[in-house]
């Protein structure tokens, strides 16, 4: 294993035919072992980063090392470090799922008998092995990506790449593939993950960058960008609507009151669910009667829009709607 | 074995067998050549020898079976064109070129498939033809001549689908292209001799290097000694076949330079 970050990049750009820029200056740090995420909408870069990180596009400027390997410098040592899952399951219809995954060992320089066995080990782990010897035209859409990831896995990769690993799959398909990517990470493999979902970048990643335009907008882990963004906000649900005045000056000391619904009363709570006990006992002393609490995290989404003046995902979170566009 | 042999002879064997489970790819350069070739040999009988310009043959069949050969590698080379183009469409391209895949054998892989294929389906065309009454009158030696013009047609076609391939990224774009082998064919001596053409056919038969192609598979098939055109048809295969691999091979390099 060569010495050196999993991905790093410096003012990495590339400008397209007609002059887009579609990736615009991007500086990128990711630590092995790590989850990351790469947070945006369509359009916004992610897909054209990762192509060139996995050297299926060359930069127009700056520079990036992949595995500690220079991305133009030596390209092919960059492909045997890493494994890419592309958005659109990269199968060929009329294969079986173990021909693809004997081919790609094969591709891989290992033994016909070897990539057998690889073969095999791969589909138990992806759960493929009743589907094995069927085409994959006949495959869902949730039994692709994860024969995908399989045909990433075969050479044991020290980088992962998924492009948009779970746009367009059902939820339980997507938690299957989630909990995938969490046990290759608990094994050691680094995993860049681009996605447009605010949930799933919260979930699996352990940092985050967030791009819009070609550029970095924010980068940290999740609850840092949160943190910036602001407080936890407590909304208390009062069991008699009377007691509000009471409920309110129980609860000033703790945190900056906001304006709020009637039968409601809202603050700003610093310390999160830290204050909660705090809460409770003001309120009890204060003998109102509570019918409801809630504590809202400020969301990826609230840092989108701090940082861009736009919401991250499409109205109403349609998955399929947001099939991302053919790479250029 | 150096590793890039190894990777083109899997993605060889994985274009062939793609073809033969794909039927609207394989059927196509199987019917339409051989049901051609029945109507031609149908409707001018037993005896084109009595039509002046003709070469002395003992029926239309041993003339017809060289255009059929002939234009069953062309639809086959469509085939792995569109296939190629399939490959980039869906990703399966992506893949190999992220992978650390020979990038030669990524572009001779499908070429070599195709020319499997080819020499195949040559087999086959002439083992049809055999049972219909045809004779192989160059024996083992036009058999095998036969074969490695089959086998070089095949680069030319295949490497010209590939390059379609590369341009467009387009499956339905290389299809598109179908007519234009046909136009090819028959302005060429695939299914009457040049000596019966006059005028302007018989100019751009004779500009058609198919024609040349054609006539020496031909000469395989009715001449017992092999004649001039033999060695004409193999020049023009060579020479095809090489300009081909050149031109897609530097198709194949802009586009992975992402300047398309």
């Amino acid at each position: 294993m060569a010495e050196g970050r999993a991905v790093e990049t410096e003012g990495l750009e590339r400008v397209f035919k007609g002059g887009i820029r579609a990736v615009d200056g991007v500086d990128l740090a990711v630590e092995r072992g790590e989850v990351f995420g790469f947070l945006g909408p369509n359009g916004a870069g992610k897909s054209t980063t990762v192509r060139m990180l996995a050297t299926l596009l060359q930069p127009t400027g700056g520079r990036a090392s992949v595995a500690g390997h220079d991305l133009v410098g030596d390209p092919a040592a960059v492909r045997r470090s890493i494994g890419v899952a592309l958005q659109d399951a990269a199968i060929d219809p009329y294969m079986t799922g173990r021909e693809l995954l004997h081919l790609q060992a094969v591709l891989h320089s290992f033994s016909r008998d070897a990539g057998r066995r690889r073969a095999v080990e791969l589909l138990a782990r992806v759960d493929l092995e009743a589907a094995a010897d069927r085409r994959v035209g006949t495959y869902s859409g949730g039994m692709r990506r994860r024969l995908d990831l399989a045909l990433a896995l075969v050479h044991e990769p020290e980088v992962l790449f998924l492009d948009e690993p779970t746009t367009g799959l059902d939820p339980i398909s997507r938690l299957t593939l989630w909990n995938e990517v969490r046990r290759l990470n608990g094994e050691g493999t680094t995993v860049f993950l681009t996605t447009q979902y605010l949930e799933e970048a919260d979930q699996l990643a352990g940092r985050v960058a967030i791009i819009d335009g070609g550029r970095i907008v924010a980068e940290g882990t999740p609850a840092q960008l949160k943190a910036q963004v602001g407080d936890p906000t407590l909304t208390v649900t009062l069991a008699d609507g009377s007691q509000a005045q009471a409920a309110e000056d129980a609860l000033r000391a703790l945190g900056e009151l906001l304006p709020c619904r009637t039968g409601t009363v809202a603050l700003r709570l610093p310390a999160g669910a830290a204050s909660l006990p705090a809460v409770v006992r003001a309120l009890d002393d204060a003998g109102v009667a509570v019918a409801g609490l809630d504590l809202a995290e400020p969301t990826l989404d609230d840092v989108f829009v701090a940082r861009t003046g736009r919401h991250l995902e499409a109205e109403g979170d349609d998955a399929t709607a947001a099939a991302a566009p053919a790479p250029a | 074995m150096s590793p890039a042999v190894v990777q083109t002879a899997a993605l060889g064997r994985r274009a062939v067998v793609g073809t033969l489970r794909t039927p609207q790819a394989l059927v196509p350069s199987l019917f339409f050549p051989l049901v051609l070739m029945a109507i031609f040999t149908g409707s001018f009988g037993g005896a084109p020898g009595t039509i002046p310009g003709f070469p002395p043959v003992r029926g239309f069949l041993d003339f017809a079976l060289a255009g059929a050969i002939l234009q069953g590698i062309l639809i086959g080379g469509t085939s792995a064109g569109s296939a190629f183009a399939l490959d980039i469409e869906g990703g399966f391209f992506d893949r190999l070129v992220a992978s650390p895949v020979s990038r030669t054998a990524i572009l001779t892989g499908r070429i070599l498939g195709g020319v499997t294929l080819a020499m195949a389906q040559t087999l086959l065309f002439l083992a049809i033809g055999v049972a219909f009454g045809a004779r192989v009158e160059g024996g083992v030696r036009g058999v095998l001549i036969l074969l490695v013009l089959a086998a070089l047609l095949a680069v030319a076609v295949s490497g010209l689908g590939v390059i379609l391939a590369l341009r467009t990224g387009s499956a339905e774009a290389v299809q598109g292209t179908f007519p234009l082998f046909f136009a090819l064919m028959f302005f060429s001596s695939a299914f009457f001799p040049r000596e019966t053409m006059t005028g302007w056919f018989k100019v751009l038969a004779d500009l058609n290097p198919i024609s040349y192609l054609v006539e020496a598979m031909r000469d395989q098939i009715i001449e017992t000694e092999a004649t001039s055109a033999t060695l004409i048809g193999l020049g023009v295969a060579v020479a095809l076949a090489a300009l081909a691999l050149w031109a897609a091979n530097s198709a194949f390099h802009r586009r992975l330079e992402g300047d398309r």
